[in-house]
């Protein structure tokens, strides 16, 4: 029989980093997981992406028992790392901080495909061109596609 | 022990993209974490690594397309882990070590530690200080000279105690874990054991040990193994774990690279314990 799920955690944190502080720290320690467990098994398993923001899913059952499913980082940072800036614009449709090209927006796109809602990667693409123009930065050329 | 957090609570609409976009700049911005909810972010930061004007470089405040307001509050670091701690079972290696709180019934067994973790790790739960564990009690420890690195509750320090080495150094770079070595060393009656704060820049340029143990993970072992090599005697030994097995061949190249000779590993669910020889 399926375990019995108590709650679900969202978290952002950076790969071989997770420590015992918040957020960490009171989300999982009132449910009553072992909060040093989950540090040691997060750590040893993001080793090849030590600092990088990660999307962590943990969930934790009845029995305080509790497992984890770690996601790439977020399109938004990927993109920000691609065009190698560190913030976007305060005024992203007057003031362009960067340019990304289609095949970086591509790859983004390939990557977060299992975690966006889309069925096709060109639907993936135009969300990442999206949230590129909300950071104020500018694909360069003309869309691969209508 | 005076850590404290400082958390951004962020109310964001709309919430995607605002939400992405606002993490990947916090995240540039030095932020350690963050929690996505309902209506918005947390996010956390070290009050040590803040500063007052943190939110200025962050573009997207100022944004028209997007409407956030927050609020901010000091979170101070206590013992999260209490929940658990209160009600953990003990653990018994090889019928010889039982590992306890100090609210368990007594063990009859030739090593008997007591623990009291208080959020550091080495509870003998986790594959890794289990298997550390065992090796210690397979190795003759007897008038030796051991290094703990990255000790946490100090618990593999304590067994080494035990099995008679009588000059122990434990470091940790956690201050929690530093305070809870010393009660837990005080606890077991260890005298031998010399408790220490910092990384591996810590560790004597003098002292050379019969035996060194770091159970940490794969880049911190890797970055410091010229370290551990450098601080050992010829034949000593070196106990790592904290890695899966996977990471096993890079961590046998690099100390391969530094003459130290591989000699058996213990695996336990996919995580490795692994000893090596010092050569000549």
């Amino acid at each position: 029989m399926a375990k019995e799920v108590s709650k679900v955690v969202k978290l952002q944190v950076r790969g071989g980093a997770a420590n015992p502080s918040p957020p960490v720290g009171p989300a999982l320690g009132a449910a009553g997981v072992n909060i040093m467990e989950f540090c040691k098994q997060f750590n040893a398993r993001t080793q090849d992406k030590q600092g990088k923001v990660l999307p962590v899913a943990i969930t934790v059952y009845k029995d305080k028992s509790f497992d984890f499913v770690i996601k790439t980082p977020p399109a938004a940072v990927q993109i920000l790392e691609a065009v190698k800036i560190k913030k976007g614009s305060g005024e992203p449709h007057v003031k362009k901080v960067g340019t990304i090209t289609w095949d970086q927006v591509r790859a983004i796109a390939e990557d977060k495909m299992p975690d966006l809602n889309a069925f096709t990667v060109e639907s993936a693409m135009k969300m990442v061109a999206g949230t590129a123009r909300s950071m104020g930065i500018k694909t360069k050329g003309d869309a691969p596609f209508n | 022990m005076s850590q404290v957090y400082i958390e951004y609570d962020f109310k964001i609409s709309p919430l995607q993209p605002g939400t992405e976009i606002l993490i990947a700049e916090l995240g540039a911005a030095g932020f350690e974490s963050f929690v996505e909810n309902e209506d918005g972010v947390q996010a956390y930061i070290q009050k040590e690594e803040w500063r007052e004007d943190i939110l200025s470089d962050i573009f997207i405040l100022e944004s028209d397309e997007f409407e956030i307001t927050y609020g901010q509050r000091d979170i101070a670091q206590v013992n999260w882990n209490s929940e658990w701690e209160k009600n953990f079972d003990p653990i018994v290696v090889s019928d010889q070590c039982a590992v306890r709180a100090p609210f368990h019934k007594e063990y009859n067994v030739p090593y008997e530690i007591v623990i009291e973790p208080k959020m550091s790790f080495g509870t003998g739960h986790h594959e890794t200080t289990y298997m550390i564990l065992k090796f210690l009690l397979e190795t003759d420890l007897k008038d030796q000279t051991v290094l703990d690195m990255g000790c946490g509750t100090s618990v593999l320090a304590i067994l080494a105690s035990m099995r008679g080495a009588t000059t122990i150094d434990a470091i940790d770079i956690d201050e929690w874990c530093v305070e809870n070595s010393k009660e837990n060393v005080a606890r077991n009656n260890c005298s031998y054991i010399n408790i220490a704060l910092g990384d591996a820049s810590t560790i004597s340029e003098v002292t050379k040990y019969d035996t060194i143990i770091a159970n940490i993970n794969r880049n911190i072992l890797l970055n410091d193994m010229h370290v551990y090599a450098n601080a050992m005697k010829v034949n000593a030994s070196l106990f790592l774990s904290g890695f899966y097995l996977e990471d096993l061949p890079l961590i046998t190249e690099c100390c391969n690279n530094l003459n130290l000779e591989f000699v058996e590993n213990k695996e336990k669910n996919n995580w490795v314990a692994a000893h090596f020889i010092k050569k000549e």
